[in-house]
């Protein structure tokens, strides 16, 4: 095994404000495929809330989907940002979304009662979701197949902008 | 007389689940090969999807692991030179090739970021600058850019770091 120490060769930059929020916590980010987005989530006064970016101007991109239901948690995207996925809270259950981007549609995940969903990972091409849940006391990770579900979003793929049919401007 | 009652109820039901079926659409379905084998595995947490990867930690017994899973196979992964015995996996991201695995971990009382190369077998500290406790990592999809969660004087940034 190679070993080495932590060099300065690695380009690094903050994420930069949140959203004009200067020196707020910022926590949970998520990349898309190449880079062109950045979602993360920030204090707001209803609670912790996802913040979806344009890197590397931090321009925010309007959510459609993700206005209520906070606190929100564990964002993830797909390549070029068609998807984006993070749990909320609807009543008493932390709930999955996906929102697709460019057709507007608000995809939920029903998990059965008992299982408290605790994070997210949305693979790029949005074929498949892995949700963390805690269930009898124990984590467990499940999968879930959404080619039924979700066209898929390719590396090379169209990048889509702005905030998706209905966003506010 | 039964039999139209029978055939009436089964009808209605056939009727409201076609109903509900079109109005819900097609949901996601679990993938019951993978999910049995995760299970098998004992308690696992912090999943990261990439390609035909999945990595997440795993444990049982009081100690945990960084695994690698390879979806298309359904198959373990060997990740020669990541694991110790006496660190503690916080947070896992692969890409997409399968090839660079960041990862947060406890070790001697310190948090550090490395990034771990498959085909290298070879692990590389990544410092926090200016300093800071890494807590949440993951590598963008093509495996050019990882980001990273840190704590810095009581406030928790978000660094996007460059990979070489």
């Amino acid at each position: 095994m190679a070993g080495c120490s932590g060099g300065p060769w690695f380009g690094r930059r903050s994420a930069g404000p949140a959203g004009g929020l200067g020196e707020a916590s910022r926590q949970e980010p998520a990349l898309s495929g190449q880079g062109r987005l950045l979602a993360s989530v920030v204090e707001r006064s209803s609670g912790p809330t996802l913040l979806l970016q344009e890197q590397p101007s931090g321009r925010v991109v309007n959510l459609r989907h993700f206005q209520r239901h906070q606190p929100h948690s564990s964002p993830s995207l797909s390549w070029n940002g068609r998807y984006v996925a993070a749990l909320v809270q609807q009543g008493s259950q932390r709930v999955p979304l996906i929102e697709d981007r460019l057709s507007g549609a608000l995809h939920r995940l029903p998990l059965p009662a008992d299982h408290t969903a605790l994070r997210l990972s949305l693979a790029p091409e949005a074929g498949r979701l892995a949700v963390q849940v805690a269930l009898d006391g124990q984590l467990r990770v499940q999968l879930f197949d959404l080619t039924g579900l979700l066209e898929p979003d390719r590396p090379g793929g169209m990048a889509i902008q702005g905030g998706g049919p209905g966003a506010p401007p | 007389m039964r039999v139209p009652v029978l055939a009436t109820a089964t009808g209605t039901l056939m009727a409201m689940a076609l109903l509900l079926g079109s109005c819900m659409g097609p949901m996601p379905r679990p993938l019951h090969p993978v999910n049995s084998r995760l299970e098998a595995l004992g308690a696992t947490r912090e999943p990261s999807l990439s390609g035909r990867w999945l990595a997440l930690i795993s444990g049982r017994g009081g100690r945990e692991q960084v695994m690698l899973l390879d979806l298309e196979r359904q198959q373990p992964q060997p990740l020669i030179g990541l694991n110790r015995a006496d660190a503690q996996p916080l947070s896992v991201s692969i890409d997409a090739a399968g090839e660079k695995i960041a990862l947060v971990r406890q070790l001697e009382g310190r948090t550090e970021l490395v990034l771990y190369r498959r085909s290298l077998q070879s692990l590389q500290p990544i410092a926090m600058v200016p300093n800071g406790v890494p807590k949440a990592v993951q590598l963008q999809a093509d495996g050019r850019q990882l980001a990273v969660q840190v704590s810095r004087n009581g406030i928790w940034q978000v660094d996007l770091i460059q990979i070489p």
